[in-house]
Parts: structure tokens; C-alpha cells; sequence
């Protein structure tokens, strides 16, 4: 009996062991070191920069906190910012790319080529064919770290960035660069870029707004290859079976844009200076730079009234005599509606403080100049 | 001692009565499809279900998919369960320890009989899927469109589907392996069965809770809808491998801590 004992003791004990290092393997994995480098925090930005026509392919995550209180009719772009969003990635340059958001049971493809997008849907066997367009919604491709670090580094300043240690991101040795906004109305707190050590490739983007602890967005590569991917895995011909279309999206914002009441802007907004962009329609107002940025837009009042309704219904929703303004994450939104005048909206990656100050310095306010 | 357990495991009626069962979900879907040709909308429902009015040769797949999560693991479960267990309850364990085999072949033997029985119920759930698709719908015998709206020719479609019935059936064995675990520690079938079963529905209830993403890559259920990635292009290995390996680690130490237990378990009935 005392044989057996011993015996069941070590059959356990081997059992025990077998889990024990079974459990602490993605532990021991997850703290291999990663080897810094002495890039000062402006040249690791210009070859993150330089970095958009380096081919490549891979998995990515982005994960975002961010419940925009919008319409129905963008519902697409709200969930791109507020859920988990899992995407492969094949990248021969920036006219020349395909990224397929995968969910359990199917998958949206975008295939860029030049002039022209398409984009497949699985589920509804769909194929949309799009014209290239200077104003376009956010879409899934823009999530991509390589993409939004880029995106988000390419106005920032000298004294703006500093740099962080190193990491391991996708099993590669990636080099932190901190971005900190200067402007007084940002309402980010810090992006923290991670660039891969070897090529300049954005590997991790997480981006952290004033007050908060954990990212209200963050995107990274969990697996990258560097190895330039085949054309034909770019290209895309719709198969027979698919329903064919043309997608006007970009042109209902351009139309939208179009029909914007004139109203002559003021120069400077919460201290932002105006700032002009190709193919925005002039009726809407751009303020600031890099990740500092606010947009204003004269509206109808039937979508001033609904975007209202949509604001107001947030418990964090301020509503005084200048409007209802709300905060989701580092995004902004306001709704303005003096007596007797048409609304304007207000939105940007600013504080709330910034968004009243804006607001009294519309035209046509009361309070304004 | 493996040949004795494969006989007598297809030669029990119940054996064959739990596969007929699991078939019934599928055939009764595809009649009601085909009555009124009421699919269901683009990325609801099952995998490949909505698409299989368009090319019926799909329909293999959707019925793995129909009975993947919730029948199938209970029909692995009950087998699983009842290997050791049931022949304690009925008070004949102890007849066959007395064999000059051992306990750890005996275990072996019956690990392998409920193989065999997954190996079984997924080839014959896909190829009554495969009756039903090419009969009551349009098959396409070209070929069919990937996940990621290439054309697949028939051949590469028939590969693919070959390898999901395989991952199917992997999948299925980490609920083989509870289950088995289980039975070694109980002398109830049905302890043992719905022990596996608590560890399925915690491990899809965590599955869907965002606060539970840390351990999510390391809960049994989590890979098991990968086998759609093969029909991606190019195909996703990344979940499919990791599906493998997960699966692989569970069969591996529950197996270990059931071999742990039973080798030195007093058998009294």
C-alpha cells in the first residue's frame, strides 16, 4: 500500500511539473528581453516615415474604446473604433495593398490598387468597386499600425517626441518613440509608437488620452513577414458569382460637403490655426495639426437635432447654454445651436474645455465675435 | 487489447444510435432549406449555412458547422465518459484489470476506441452533409468561391474540406480527453460526461467575455471555428496551427493526469 502511495505521489508530481512548465511558457516567452538601440527619437520618426513602400505581410489587432455616439448610416466606421478588429495584411506599397478585416465565418477584403479599391464581402458575396478619393471614411486599412503610426507621426515636431525603451512586438525588436502633443486643447495625452528596430516598420500604436491609464486605442502586429508578397495575392477579379457595384460612400460625403451653408470662418479656433486640406469642402472649418486636430461644419438642423439626441443620451453628456458636447475617449463632439441660427457640429481629438472655448468663438453666437 | 475496444465500441447499438442522432440536426436544416428556400442572412447563423444555396457542395462543411458546437462535443462526451466509468458501474473494470495487459494499455485501448469513434461521427456527419448538399441543393461541380472571393477548383475545395473534416475531429479530442480524465476519477458515466460538458460551457461563456481575453487563446472551445480559415486565400495557418497545438497540449496532460490516476486507483467494482 505505502508502494503504491509513493508510486501515485510521483505520477503526480510528474503530472504537477508538466503543467507547471506548460503554464509558464507564454510567461517566459513573453520576457525575452528585447535589445535597445541608440536612434535619437527624430530619426526613428523619419524612418518610420520613410517606411510606406517596404513591402510586407502579417496579422494585426486593433482594439478601441472609443463608443461614438453616431448615426446609424456610419455605424461601420463607429465599430472600427470602438471594437476588436483582426485583419491580415499583404503590402507591396502604398497604391498597391490588400487588408482583409477576418471575423470567425468570413472575412471584407480591400484590394488598393491604383485609381481604384475594391472590396469583397464574404457574407453578402459582394465586390464594390471605389475610386480613389482625397476625402474618405476611415476604413479598416487605416487601423493598421504601420498605417496610423505613420499617419500620426508625420506632423508631430522635434520637441514633441521623445523616445521610450524597447520591446518585443510580433517577435521582433521594436524601438519606443513617444509623441506628446504640445497644443494646450489636445485632449491625447501621449501615442507611443513601437518601430521595428531593423526596417522602420510601425509595429504597435497605442494612443492614450489626458486622464486615463490604459489606451483608448491600440494596434499591433502579431505576426509579421518581410518578405514582399506575390502580385496576384494583391490583385483582385470578382468571381462569377458575385454581385457586382460601385461604391458612392466618398462621393455622399463630397455631395454632403457641397451642401453646406457658407459661413465665413474665423481664422484661429481654441488656439488651433486653420489649416486647408485637399478635396475637404470649404464650408467645413480644420483646425490644428498632427494629433491635435478639430473640425467645424455648419449642418441642416434635421442632423444637428438627431446628432443631439445621440449626444445627449450619454450619461457623461454636458448640456449648457453653448450646447451638448460629450467626450468618447479622446474624441470630442458638440452640437451648437444659438437662437434664430443655423447649428454647427463640432468635433476633433480635443478637451471639452476646448470644444466651449471654440464654440463662443463661432460666427453668429451669442458671445462670439 | 485496442482491436477488443474497437469491436466492441462498433458493435455497441448506442454507438451507432449517437451518430444517427447527431445526423438528425443537419438533414432536418436542410429540408427546412429546401422547403423554404429561406437561408439564412449573409454572416448569421452556422458557418457556410448562408451560402449553401448558391453551391450546395458547401453543405458538408455547414453540417460540421451546425453540430460543432453544442451536439457533437456532447456525443464525444458521453463516449468519452462511459470508457472507464461505465465499465466501473457495471462491475466489470475490475475483470479486466485482472488481464495480464495492464492499466496503462487498457487506458490506451479506450483513448483509441473514442478516436476512433470521433474519426467515425465527423467522416459520416460530412458525408451525409455531402448526400444532402448534392442532392437537395445546386452543387457546383467547377468549384466554389474562397472566404476571400478567389475561385477554388472542385479539387482544391474536396482538399479543403478533407482538411477541415480532419481539424474537425481534432478539435474534438481535448472534450475526448476530459471526458476520459473524468472517467477515471468517478465510477458515473454521467459524472464524467457532464464534467466535460461544464468545461465546454465555461469555456464558451469566457470565449464571449471581453474581460476574459488573457486566457481566451488557452480555452479548449477557442480555435474549434478555425477549420473556416482554410477556406481563406491565401489559407490562415495561424489559428488553425495553434488549434492543433492547444488541442494537442490538452489531450497530452489530461491523458498524463489520467494515466497519474488510474494507474494507482483501488478498483473495487
Amino acid at each position: 500500500m505505502r508502494a503504491r502511495g509513493h508510486g501515485a505521489a510521483r505520477r503526480w508530481a510528474a503530472v504537477g511539473v508538466l503543467i507547471a512548465a506548460l503554464l509558464a511558457l507564454p510567461a517566459v516567452i513573453r520576457t525575452l528581453p528585447a535589445s535597445d538601440a541608440d536612434v535619437p527619437a527624430a530619426e526613428l520618426r523619419a524612418r518610420a516615415l520613410a517606411s510606406e513602400s517596404l513591402g510586407f505581410s502579417g496579422y494585426a489587432v486593433s482594439a478601441g474604446s472609443l463608443a461614438l455616439p453616431i448615426t446609424d448610416q456610419l455605424s461601420s466606421v463607429a465599430d472600427l473604433f470602438s471594437d476588436r478588429t483582426t485583419m491580415r495584411v499583404w503590402w507591396r506599397g502604398a497604391t498597391d495593398n490588400r487588408v482583409d478585416v477576418v471575423t470567425p465565418a468570413g472575412e471584407t477584403g480591400t484590394h488598393t490598387g491604383s485609381g481604384a479599391t475594391w472590396t469583397w464581402e464574404y457574407e453578402s458575396a459582394t465586390a464594390t468597386r471605389a475610386a480613389a478619393n482625397p476625402l474618405e471614411l476611415p476604413a479598416p486599412p487605416d487601423l493598421l499600425p504601420s498605417s496610423l503610426g505613420r499617419r500620426l507621426l508625420s506632423e508631430a515636431s522635434a520637441d514633441e517626441l521623445s523616445r521610450l525603451g524597447a520591446r518585443r512586438v510580433a517577435g521582433r525588436d521594436a524601438l519606443g518613440l513617444r509623441l506628446s502633443p504640445a497644443a494646450e486643447a489636445a485632449s491625447v495625452s501621449r501615442v507611443d509608437v513601437w518601430v521595428d528596430a531593423e526596417t522602420g516598420l510601425p509595429l504597435q500604436v497605442e494612443v492614450v488620452e489626458k486622464g486615463a491609464a490604459r489606451a483608448a486605442m491600440d494596434t499591433r502586429f502579431l505576426d509579421l513577414d518581410l518578405a514582399v508578397p506575390a502580385p496576384e495575392v494583391t490583385a483582385f477579379t470578382p468571381p462569377p458569382s458575385a454581385r457586382i457595384r460601385e461604391g458612392r460612400e466618398a462621393e455622399v460625403v463630397l455631395e454632403a460637403g457641397r451642401r453646406i451653408r457658407p459661413v465665413e470662418l474665423p481664422a484661429e479656433l481654441a488656439g488651433l490655426p486653420r489649416r486647408r486640406l485637399d478635396g475637404v469642402p470649404s464650408g467645413i472649418g480644420l483646425y490644428g495639426s498632427g494629433v491635435t486636430l478639430l473640425a467645424v461644419a455648419p449642418v441642416p438642423h434635421g442632423l444637428a437635432n438627431g446628432l443631439r439626441s445621440a449626444l445627449s443620451q450619454s450619461p457623461d453628456a454636458v448640456v449648457d447654454e453653448l450646447g451638448t458636447r460629450v467626450a468618447a475617449g479622446p474624441v470630442a463632439l458638440m452640437v451648437v445651436e444659438p437662437p434664430n441660427r443655423g447649428p454647427y457640429v463640432l468635433t476633433g481629438t480635443v478637451t471639452l474645455d476646448a470644444l466651449a472655448a471654440a464654440a463662443t468663438q463661432l460666427p453668429d453666437l451669442v458671445g462670439g465675435p | 487489447m485496442i482491436v477488443v475496444e474497437l469491436r466492441k465500441m462498433f458493435r455497441r447499438p448506442r454507438t451507432w444510435a449517437t451518430i444517427g442522432v447527431l445526423n438528425a440536426l443537419p438533414v432536418l436544416v436542410a429540408l427546412l432549406l429546401v422547403l423554404t428556400d429561406l437561408a439564412p442572412r449573409a454572416g448569421e447563423g452556422p458557418p457556410f449555412l448562408s451560402a449553401v444555396l448558391r453551391n450546395g457542395a458547401l453543405y458538408p462543411l455547414a453540417a460540421l458547422a451546425i453540430v460543432l458546437p453544442l451536439f457533437l462535443p456532447i456525443a464525444v462526451a458521453v463516449v468519452a465518459g462511459d470508457s472507464i466509468a461505465g465499465e466501473a458501474q457495471a462491475g466489470t473494470l475490475r475483470y479486466l484489470l485482472a488481464r495480464p495487459a495492464g492499466r496503462t494499455r487498457l487506458l490506451v485501448a479506450k483513448l483509441v476506441a473514442v478516436l476512433a469513434f470521433v474519426v467515425v461521427t465527423v467522416v459520416v456527419v460530412a458525408g451525409v452533409g455531402y448526400v444532402l448538399g448534392s442532392t437537395l441543393f445546386d452543387a457546383q461541380p467547377v468549384g466554389g468561391t474562397s472566404v476571400s472571393g478567389t475561385s477554388l477548383t472542385s479539387a482544391e475545395l474536396t482538399g479543403r474540406t478533407v482538411l477541415a473534416i480532419g481539424y474537425v475531429a481534432v478539435s474534438m479530442l481535448g472534450v475526448a480527453a476530459f471526458a476520459l480524465f473524468f472517467s477515471t476519477l468517478t465510477d458515473s458515466p454521467l459524472g464524467a460526461t457532464m464534467g466535460a460538458l461544464a468545461v465546454l460551457v465555461a469555456s464558451s461563456l469566457l470565449f464571449t467575455l471581453d474581460a476574459a481575453s488573457p486566457i481566451a487563446p488557452y480555452l479548449p472551445t477557442r480555435y474549434w471555428l478555425a477549420f473556416v480559415d482554410l477556406f481563406r486565400d491565401p489559407i490562415q495557418w495561424r489559428d488553425i496551427t495553434r488549434g492543433l497545438a492547444l488541442q494537442g497540449v490538452y489531450v497530452g496532460v489530461l491523458l498524463a493526469a489520467a494515466w497519474a490516476n488510474f494507474t494507482t486507483k483501488d478498483v473495487t467494482s
